[in-house]
């Protein structure tokens, strides 16, 4: 079966599979596998701004955070419908992708880690919270998204987050099979001849301007659209999920998940926001009727920063990475083939 | 006229925490060629120490100035173990690596420093500052008060500039950094144990992220993240001196401060000044060095 067949069936049955699956479970659970999507959003960003373009950047929460806040100045300041507000969110933060990319035509490396991170603290402590914005952040409250409908389907997050969760799941399997399929692109080739290097690149005739800031629109774009559908499944927008260590947290959790590969976004987003979730819940009581242990949602921050470190001594390809390879191998012990080394992506 | 020395001042101060925080992401960065985004929580950290041993353990009997030295000894030596120990166990086995990736490292080091600090210390709680001199102490130049803590800082601030300056050109081990951070290969062929050089700039930047740190708290909201994130300021002023000269760090510093603080006259916004600390990243990046970063031992 070819390739892109694979892909599609793939998608399809996740879609199937993971669609109906958060049915039975308590609306909070409900709440943190759609924001799981919405961070998944974020990393898939990541993979093809940094894992596939090589650009580093430490503001992708920033870009959701302007999808969110477009989103919700659209449909709670203006009482548009939410399909105008997800394009008001995804236009927005693409623009703010590419003001960032403009930069970036002359920079790469780690000046470009410094400049992005700059950009999220600017938003998060200026655009997000001065009034100077207050028209488009909504003020001190934020929007308030009480009822939306989409297409006629009510997803607004009181009695319709199941709706909302589909609606992000589906655009999210749509979403990832387009990033799959770019990797093989014209585009993506000339994406990854600039990561490898960007001399060599432009020497072959690779418009650095024009790849580098599509680079920037693509994942801006990516992370704007899971952001404008934060206030949906939150019922408000604050600047509180996109300030800056979200930021540093996508990046940190990308890059630990295998930044190159497309599925480790969803397991990032699943990680990231399931387990700070269970642990405020789950995570403390007593152990045996003895240990008393509290281990609360900063644990998780922790817990990150640490794999990270390791990941990035032990395991440079990330979790994904380290597993397809592994898996790769095993299949050749099975099928008796000589090893092979594994296909860079 | 006195409200504007009176931000000269408050700039000259703050300036002069950036020129030190940036100090040492230079040292770093030069010697080990890790640009460091842990900085600020290093700093943040080692701080903290120094305020747990200030505000929260009793001192039966001891004058207020062997409080004040007995908490900054211990936040510093803190800070000199804290660096010894992520050379060890994090940045001598990366050495070889990509410049970005030993910088994602750094990132991963500071989530896990900040939220090592917001489980002991708590996120957003209010912590009283650290003061060296006592905060009533304040003395006259040309009319305008100018309060001991300020004066403090400046010349902390210039001294362990000027004093960095003369152990790296003076001292044998000074040379030796300088050695090991124009070409690590070749100084270890002459002999300079690269090892042990980049254990002690890591120990050396950590301490004077410390002093930073410290020195800061009475100016900003003393939590876990403010400090964390003064790395962006700090990164601005080190870009300033293109993250190689230390004249030119200090020099920046102020500069940054001088700028961060005039704005605040007119507007008062929390945010501004990070948006100035920003819009000097970009422009000097863009105009000074446009092909990046002078190249730094690997």
């Amino acid at each position: 079966m070819p390739g892109h067949l694979v892909r599609y069936a793939f998608a399809i049955v996740a879609f199937a599979i993971l669609a109906r699956l958060p049915v039975g479970l308590d609306p909070a659970f409900q709440f943190d596998a759609a924001l799981a999507i919405i961070w998944a959003f974020g990393i898939l960003s990541i993979v093809v701004l940094t894992g596939y373009a090589g650009q580093v950047s430490l503001c992708q929460a920033t870009f959701a955070g302007v999808g969110a806040y477009g989103a919700g100045m659209v449909v709670a300041g203006m009482h548009g419908g939410y399909l105008l507000g997800i394009i008001a969110g995804v236009l927005a933060a693409t623009v703010l992708g590419v003001i960032v990319g403009l930069p970036a035509l002359r920079l790469h490396g780690i000046t470009l880690a410094i400049v992005t991170l700059g950009i999220a603290l600017v938003f998060d402590r200026y655009v997000f919270q001065d009034h100077l914005f207050d028209w488009f952040t909504g003020g001190t409250g934020g929007w308030q998204v009480t009822q939306a409908s989409l297409l006629g389907v009510s997803v607004d997050s009181r009695q319709h987050l199941l709706a909302a969760y589909d609606v992000l799941l589906a655009l999210f399997c749509v979403v990832a099979v387009l990033i799959v399929n770019l990797h093989q692109s014209g585009a993506g080739r000339r994406f990854r001849a600039i990561r490898d290097s960007e001399l060599a690149a432009s020497t072959m005739g690779v418009n650095l301007t024009r790849y580098k800031l599509l680079a920037f629109a693509i994942s801006a774009g990516i992370a704007g659209l899971g952001g404008s559908f934060y206030p949906l499944i939150a019922g408000s927008v604050s600047p509180q999920p996109f300030w800056v260590f979200t930021s540093l947290q996508l990046a940190a959790i990308g890059v630990l998940m295998g930044v190159r590969y497309v599925p480790a976004a969803a397991l990032g987003g699943l990680f990231m926001a399931v387990v700070p979730d269970v642990l405020t819940r789950y995570g403390h009581g007593t152990f045996m009727n003895r240990f008393t242990y509290d281990i609360s949602f900063d644990w998780f921050q922790l817990a990150v920063g640490v794999l990270l470190v390791l990941q990035l001594i032990l395991l440079p390809d990330g979790v994904w990475g380290d597993m397809r390879a592994k898996a790769a191998h095993a299949w050749d012990r099975v099928r008796m083939r000589p090893q092979r080394k594994v296909r860079p992506a | 006229m006195t409200q504007f020395a009176a931000y000269t001042i408050i700039g000259l101060s703050l300036g002069g925490i950036f020129a030190l925080a940036a100090l040492g992401i230079v040292l770093i960065y030069r010697v080990t060629g890790v640009l460091n985004f842990a900085h600020g929580a290093m700093g943040m950290f080692s701080t903290f120490v120094a305020w747990q041993v200030f505000y929260g353990t009793p001192h039966p009997g001891m004058a207020p100035w062997a409080v004040t030295a007995e908490a900054i000894g211990a936040g510093l030596a803190f800070a000199v173990v804290l660096g010894l120990v992520l050379e060890l166990a994090v940045f001598r086995w990366v050495r070889n690596r990509p410049q970005i990736t030993k910088a994602v490292i750094t990132i991963g080091v500071l989530l896990a420093l900040q939220s090592a600090a917001s489980l002991i210390w708590k996120n957003n709680q209010y912590h009283l500052p650290i003061y060296l001199a006592p905060q009533t102490s304040t003395f006259k130049i040309a009319d305008v008060p100018i309060g001991a803590n300020y004066v403090v800082i400046v010349v902390v601030a210039l001294g362990l500039a000027f004093g960095l300056a003369a152990f790296l050109r003076g001292t044998a081990f000074g040379r030796a950094m300088r050695a090991v951070s124009d070409n690590p290969t070749s100084a270890q062929l002459w002999g300079v144990r690269v090892d042990m050089v980049g254990a002690v700039s890591w120990m050396l930047g950590s301490l004077i992220a410390a002093v930073a740190g410290i020195l800061i708290t009475p100016f900003i909201n003393f939590d876990t993240t403010s400090l964390t994130l003064l790395i962006v300021d700090s990164l601005a002023a080190a870009l300033i001196g293109g993250l190689v000269s230390l004249p030119m760090t200090v020099l920046g510093g102020f500069l940054l401060g001088l700028l961060e603080t005039y704005p605040t006259m007119w507007i008062q916004s929390l945010g501004l000044p990070r948006l100035i600390a920003l819009l000097v990243i970009l422009a000097v990046l863009i105009v000074r060095s446009p092909r990046g970063l002078p190249a730094v031992a690997k």
